[in-house]
C-alpha cells in the first residue's frame, strides 16, 4: 500500500465540506500541492485542508444569491412565518400576563397578522414616498408581467405579517422594562422590515421577478461632470439592466429599467440554457 | 474589493509573500512560517477581494518536468496598491519584507 494513503485520506475528509460544485477542483489543488509536501510533514499539512474547505463553503454560501429565484424568496419567508407562529406559540404563557391588555394569543394569531397587515398597508405608502422610486418613465411592459409583480409583492407583504407580529408581541413582553426604547424599536423593525420588500422588489428583474446579480461600476464621480455614473445590475436570464446613479440629478433622479432584446441573450449563459433547452 | 486598511496583518504577510515572488501556496507557508490552515483560506481571500488572481500553470510544462501542475498567484493591479498601503500601515512588517529580500539576493 502506498504511503500517501493517510494523507490522502485526510484530503477525502476535508473534501466533504467543500461545496460539492467545486470538490473536484478543490481536491485537485491540495493534491498537487501535496505532492512538494516532504514526506514527514504531509499529514500535517494535510490537516490545514479541513479549515480551507470550511472557507471555500463559506465564500461559496456568501457568493451564491440563495433568494434569487422569486420561489425561494416566498420559501424562505414562509418557513420564517412559520418559525414566527412557533415563537407565538412558545410564548403563550407569558403572553397570558399581558392579554387583558392586548387580547392576544397564539389562536388570534391570523386576526393579530390581520391588524399588523392594516398597519402596514397604512405604513407602506409612506415608505414608499419616502424612499427613491424606479422611474415612471419604464417602456410598456406585458399585462402578464405586471400581474406577477403584483403577485409577487403581495406575497411578500403578507408572509412578513407572521415575522412582524412575532416581533411585535416580543416587543410586548420586553416593553414592560423601557416602554418609549421598546415602542421605537418596533416601529424602526416595522419600518425596516417594510423597506427591505420594496427594497428587494426593485431590485428584482421586472419581468421574472429574479433578483439582479452581477453589480458593476461605471464612472468615477471624480472623473465625471455632468455625465452619468453609477452601478449597474443584470438579470441572469438576460432581460434587462438596472441603472442606479449615485447621484440623483435632474435628468436621472432614480434607477432607470433598460430592457434588452433577444440578441443580448448570447451573452447570458443562463438565458441561452434555458432558449436550447 | 477589500480596503487595505481592513487586511489583517496575517493576510499582509501573505500579501506581501506574494509580492516578494512566493507564488504557490506552499512556497507562501515556508515564506512566512504559516500553517497551510491559515495560509491557503487566506489566499482565497485576497483572491475573492481582487488583490491577487490565481491561474493554473499549463500541462505540458509540468508534464515536461513530470510533476502535477500547480495553481500560482499573481498579485493584481489593486494588489500592488494595498501593498504599498499594507508597508505604511504595519512598518515592521515592510522591514521584513525587504530584509528578507536582501537576504535573497
Amino acid at each position: 500500500m502506498s504511503a500517501r494513503w493517510w494523507p490522502d485520506t485526510i484530503l477525502r475528509a476535508a473534501a466533504l465540506l467543500a461545496p460539492p460544485g467545486d470538490r473536484g477542483r478543490w481536491l485537485a489543488e491540495w493534491r498537487s500541492e501535496l505532492w512538494y509536501i516532504p514526506r514527514g510533514g504531509q499529514a500535517r499539512f494535510c490537516l490545514g485542508a479541513f479549515r480551507d474547505a470550511v472557507e471555500v463553503r463559506r465564500l461559496d454560501w456568501r457568493a451564491t444569491p440563495r433568494l434569487a429565484a422569486p420561489l425561494n424568496c416566498l420559501t424562505f419567508l414562509a418557513l420564517l412565518g412559520i418559525a414566527s407562529f412557533c415563537v407565538v406559540a412558545g410564548l403563550s404563557g407569558p403572553l397570558e400576563k399581558y392579554a387583558t391588555l392586548w387580547h392576544l394569543n397564539p389562536r388570534r394569531f391570523p386576526a393579530g397578522c390581520g391588524l399588523t397587515l392594516a398597519f402596514s398597508c397604512v405604513l407602506l405608502p409612506v415608505i414608499r414616498l419616502a424612499t427613491p422610486r424606479a422611474p415612471s418613465q419604464d417602456p410598456p411592459r406585458p399585462w402578464a408581467s405586471k400581474l406577477r409583480a403584483a403577485m409577487f409583492l403581495t406575497l411578500k407583504i403578507l408572509l412578513v405579517q407572521p415575522i412582524l407580529l412575532c416581533g411585535f408581541v416580543l416587543f410586548l413582553i420586553v416593553g414592560q422594562a423601557a416602554p418609549v426604547a421598546t415602542q421605537l424599536a418596533l416601529l424602526a423593525l416595522w419600518i425596516g422590515v417594510l423597506r427591505w420588500v420594496l427594497d428587494d422588489q426593485q431590485n428584482r428583474c421586472p419581468e421574472c421577478q429574479r433578483l439582479l446579480g452581477g453589480p458593476v461600476r461605471i464612472g468615477v464621480a471624480s472623473r465625471t461632470f455632468l455625465e452619468w455614473y453609477g452601478g449597474e445590475s443584470s438579470c441572469s436570464e438576460g432581460h434587462g439592466l438596472l441603472q442606479t446613479p449615485d447621484l440623483s440629478a435632474s435628468y436621472c433622479r432614480s434607477g432607470q429599467w433598460l430592457r434588452l432584446g433577444n440578441s443580448w441573450h448570447e451573452l447570458f449563459p443562463a438565458a441561452s440554457k434555458g432558449r436550447h433547452s | 474589493m477589500a480596503d487595505a486598511q481592513k487586511l489583517t496583518h496575517t493576510s499582509a504577510m501573505i500579501l506581501h509573500a506574494v509580492a516578494a515572488g512566493h507564488i504557490y501556496g506552499y512556497t507562501v507557508m515556508e515564506a512566512t512560517g504559516l500553517a497551510s490552515g491559515t495560509v491557503y483560506p487566506a489566499l482565497r481571500r485576497l483572491e475573492r477581494d481582487q488583490l491577487i488572481r490565481s491561474q493554473w500553470e499549463r500541462q505540458s510544462i509540468a508534464d515536461a518536468e513530470q510533476r502535477p501542475p500547480r495553481k500560482y498567484y499573481k498579485l493584481t493591479r489593486a494588489g500592488d496598491t494595498a501593498v504599498e498601503e499594507t508597508r505604511r500601515r504595519y512598518p515592521l512588517l515592510a522591514q521584513l519584507a525587504s530584509r528578507a529580500e536582501v537576504e535573497q539576493q
